[in-house]
């Protein structure tokens, strides 16, 4: 059975590596690079709602305690909305763990693979979205 | 793990997995009875007598997303021949698909690129592609005429930019394996929030695809649609007036509609060639002055209208071809403003990156010296 997991996990993934990035209004390849994955880990500044992708701005802490001001691409704020989730769901504040790969400049943005709140929660599971701050405590 | 992406040189194999795993990232639901029959024409399923609006005209009203149509692909697999709807058993199959990568497929390892939820998820259909005409639902070859025209694209640009490329002929998909090479250089108009041309506008995103609104408007004397991605409005006049002169040319042509019964029927001329093809999002071999669009729209249902689309550029191929599907209504469907070129930070990220790629390369070629 666990054989049979990992295969399947490993179908899903290929299938995935290929088909998502392929599916934004541009190509993942050119904008980002799959050798620089990031994972960031700070508070929400703002959300962006903005086509064609809508993009979240996280203020990151360095090691050395600088602040970076990272911006992460979301999908187009249609899909948020039929996600159940609008422009005031992130609050500024808001800490959240951002994974994903940083853009080929170098600069300060990121395609992001998953988003999860601090204690492990993650954002936009599911068709109703319980994961959403104000889904929370809902059947 | 798998290994990071590229593109380039992907066997054709591997692009059929892609449009495969397109299917599956639709949510496993109640499929509707498909409006197209085994020859691949479209008809009601059941005698329907549409509203007319005010003024008398069949009443298209509406909202009609595409959302349905993800999955199934603008070209037939060739393995099914001239079959038009998927079996039972293939059906069966696309939907495992969505049911083995569903919601929680974002946790997956190995997953570079966005999480699931950007994408829209429709309901499968049978309907094995777009294209119904020719019966191989292929589209059908280029003309010598549309081959030297690319090759000579080509050509130029391997002068230009000093890479080279051969897009020429390339009707398999939007996306090409040589778009991340490409990108950088010369981002197309739908990259750059231009136009998708007519045909782009309304076809689903390949193999993935988001913001598939459309909406139908009409007025005495007009019918008005709307695309919700790069935002393209086509007014269509009903009054007989005659097409614009020939040296008027738009991305999006010069839209003239009558109805035949309660079709719809519009006929769109005065494109602006060598521009967008007709692929998804305007990608693909670019069609001439010549194209003339001939759509239909019929209303079959209270929630289903059939859309058909003749495309007939004889400079470009060496038949006509014909695309059609029904789309269903959603009164809850929500368009946000397609205010896409301020918000375009991708671009200026292709652009920058590739820059970036660029310097180092020549930084690593002094060193070398």
């Amino acid at each position: 059975m666990r054989r049979f997991d990992a295969g399947c996990a490993a179908f899903c993934a290929g299938v995935l590596l290929i088909v998502l990035p392929l599916s934004a209004h541009h190509s993942f390849a050119a904008e980002f690079d799959g050798k620089k994955p990031v994972r960031l880990e700070g508070k929400v500044t703002e959300m962006e709602w903005i086509n064609p992708h809508a993009w979240i701005h996280i203020d990151v802490v360095g090691p050395d305690g600088k602040v970076t001001n990272w911006m992460v691409e979301c999908g187009p704020p249609g899909i948020l909305i039929r996600r159940g989730f609008n422009k005031s769901s992130l609050k500024a504040g808001t800490e959240v763990i951002a994974q994903g790969y940083q853009a080929k400049s170098g600069s300060f943005r990121a395609n992001a693979s998953s988003i999860t709140f601090k204690d492990g929660r993650r954002l936009f599971v599911g068709g109703s979205n319980p994961d959403l701050p104000e889904n929370q405590g809902k059947p | 793990m798998p290994a990071p992406i590229s593109f380039r040189g992907l066997p054709k194999c591997i692009i059929f997995v892609a449009v495969a795993g397109a299917m599956a990232i639709h949510s496993a639901g109640q499929s509707r009875p498909d409006a197209l029959t085994k020859n691949g024409t479209i008809a009601a399923v059941k005698p329907w007598i549409p509203a007319k609006t005010s003024w008398g005209d069949p009443d298209l009203q509406g909202m009609w997303p595409g959302t349905d149509l993800l999955g199934t692909p603008l070209q037939r697999d060739p393995k099914l021949g001239t079959r038009a709807l998927l079996n039972d058993a293939e059906y069966a199959q696309k939907e495992a698909r969505a049911k083995l990568v569903g919601d929680d497929a974002q946790d997956l390892p190995g997953n570079i690129g966005s999480p699931i939820w950007w994408l829209e998820r429709g309901k499968p259909t049978r309907q094995s592609s777009l294209i119904v005409e020719p019966p191989d639902g292929r589209i059908p070859p280029l003309t010598a005429e549309a081959i030297k025209l690319g090759e000579a694209r080509d050509a130029k640009f391997h002068l230009t930019y000093g890479v080279e490329r051969k897009v020429h002929g390339s009707n398999d998909s939007w996306i090409d394996d040589v778009l991340a090479l490409v990108e950088p250089y010369e981002s197309n108009l739908y990259d750059r929030c231009i136009s998708r041309g007519v045909v782009g506008s309304i076809l689903p995103g390949e193999p993935g695809g988001y913001n598939l609104g459309n909406q139908i408007i009409q007025a005495p004397g007009l019918v008005v649609i709307r695309y919700e991605m790069i935002h393209e409005t086509r007014l269509i006049p009903l009054d007989g007036r005659t097409h614009v002169g020939s040296g008027v040319r738009t991305y999006m042509g010069d839209p003239r509609g009558h109805w035949e019964g309660n079709t719809l029927v519009v006929e769109t001329t005065n494109f602006l060639g060598g521009k967008l093809g007709l692929l998804s999002h305007g990608g693909g071999t670019p069609y001439s002055d010549d194209l003339v669009l001939t759509e239909r729209i019929t209303r079959v249902a209270a929630n289903t209208i059939n859309y058909e689309a003749i495309i007939n550029d004889p400079k470009t191929y060496t038949k006509p071809w014909k695309i059609a599907f029904p789309l269903h209504r959603d009164p809850n469907y929500q368009m946000v403003e397609y205010a896409c070129h301020e918000g375009n930070y991708a671009l200026e990220d292709i652009l920058r990156g590739a820059y970036a790629e660029q310097t180092a390369a020549e930084s690593a070629g002094k060193a070398a010296k």
